[in-house]
């Protein structure tokens, strides 16, 4: 192949990619689907309502209020509570939309991607994609999303995510449904409007919302848990592991 | 706008959104009445996540060698308000403002580093307004 030949599939390749390019902005300009791919990190923002308590069914409100006194009371001894990021374990959903580091939306054909950078989570949301049954599908931290956009609006159901894997130490049953609905506000930012659904263990849906802004120039850093020095010991309290007192 | 400038917003980002949007780990083990500044040999600086550590060899006035252990945050932290992994390297010596840990451990939480060269670096600990600096004894 001579240079000129190279030339030419090489401006061929750039106009398909370009074509390519300019045709998924058209889709996404006509079918009302924001373009949210990018870098994004939690913000607080006045118009973001503060998240309530869950509103769980008696006996599981009172468990789960004696816990969150005892973790409180452990931290004032100094004695926390270990968490299992302390063992490197990831939030899982829906704890790792809450931050605190920043995320990245990837929008591709039939799915929407996020990835947490804290652990390097990721979750992937399946664009018109058939519904599962819990009973189909194997507890993971992520658990098995679906989503359609709708207006504007990227409507999400997530099922799957295991028992054990909670967040801010709320229980949940398995039959858990976590609903989504991802919208840009007219301030620019993206909305998650997360909605907890568990008739086993909450009295009605549990809604709230994080807001996120845009990182314009950030690219997500790597992030591998490796040789953390906190450890949990046998009572279950965070501890530092001191190699030695004296030399 | 300076790049010393842009990383000294960076930081006041971050600093404002760590006391509002939750936090990963428990820094409840360290004293927040109440600051350690050690004078020291670094004899590893730990550039990891979910947070960095600094081993350091301190000598009292009877000679004695004392090794403490410091942790710092989340490197991804540290990188953005401008930390790199060959800031410290063993044998700098350098000045650490601690939390110490309440448990008596020679250990604690790193707030502030002068460096090798001089330089003197807050770390982006969240809440870090919460740890009480005292003058030392």
């Amino acid at each position: 192949m001579n240079l000129k030949n190279i030339c030419s599939l090489v401006a061929l390749t750039a106009g398909l990619i370009g074509f390519a390019q300019a045709g998924t902005n058209a889709q996404q300009a006509s079918g009302n689907i924001p373009d949210i791919t990018g870098s994004w990190e939690r913000a607080r923002d006045p118009s973001i309502p503060a998240q309530s308590q869950p509103p769980l069914k008696a006996q599981y409100l009172k468990e789960w209020q004696a816990k969150m006194q005892a973790i409180r009371e452990a931290n004032a001894k100094g004695q926390p509570i270990a968490e299992r990021v302390v063992s490197c374990l990831p939030d899982g959903m829906p704890g790792m939309m809450a931050g605190p580091f920043p995320m990245e939306v990837l929008q591709s054909k039939g799915q929407v991607t996020i990835i947490q950078e804290a652990y390097t989570q990721v979750r992937r949301i399946l664009l018109d994609h058939p519904a599962k049954t819990v009973d189909d599908v194997e507890p993971g931290f992520y658990g098995f999303s679906v989503g359609h956009w709708d207006k504007g609006t990227l409507t999400v159901d997530t099922i799957g995510v295991r028992e054990d894997v909670t967040y801010q130490n709320v229980p949940h049953s398995k039959d858990m449904h976590i609903k989504e609905r991802f919208s840009l506000g007219s301030n620019g930012l993206l909305l998650d409007e997360i909605t907890i659904e568990d008739p086993t263990h909450l009295e009605k849906p549990w809604t709230f919302t994080f807001g996120f802004r845009r990182m314009a120039d950030y690219q997500l850093l790597e992030y591998i848990c490796e040789d953390n020095r906190e450890y949990a010991d046998e009572k279950g309290v965070q501890q530092i592991r001191i190699p030695s007192n004296t030399r | 706008m300076t790049f010393s400038t842009r990383l000294q917003c960076a930081l006041l980002v971050v600093l404002s959104l760590s006391g509002t949007v939750e936090a990963h780990h428990s820094f409840a083990v360290y004293d927040h009445t109440k600051s350690l500044t050690l004078k020291g040999t670094v004899t590893r600086w730990q550039w990891s996540n979910p947070h960095a550590y600094l081993d350091i060899d301190v000598k009292d006035s009877s000679g004695a060698i004392k090794h403490y252990t410091l942790e710092g945050t989340s490197i991804n932290m540290l990188q953005r308000v401008g930390w790199r992994s060959n800031m410290i390297k063993a044998g700098d010596e350098v000045t650490a403002v601690t939390a110490p840990l309440l448990n008596g451990e020679p250990g604690g939480l790193l707030l502030e580093i002068t460096l090798a060269n001089g330089e003197k670096k807050e770390l982006p600990v969240p809440a870090a307004n919460t740890f009480k600096r005292t003058p030392e004894p």
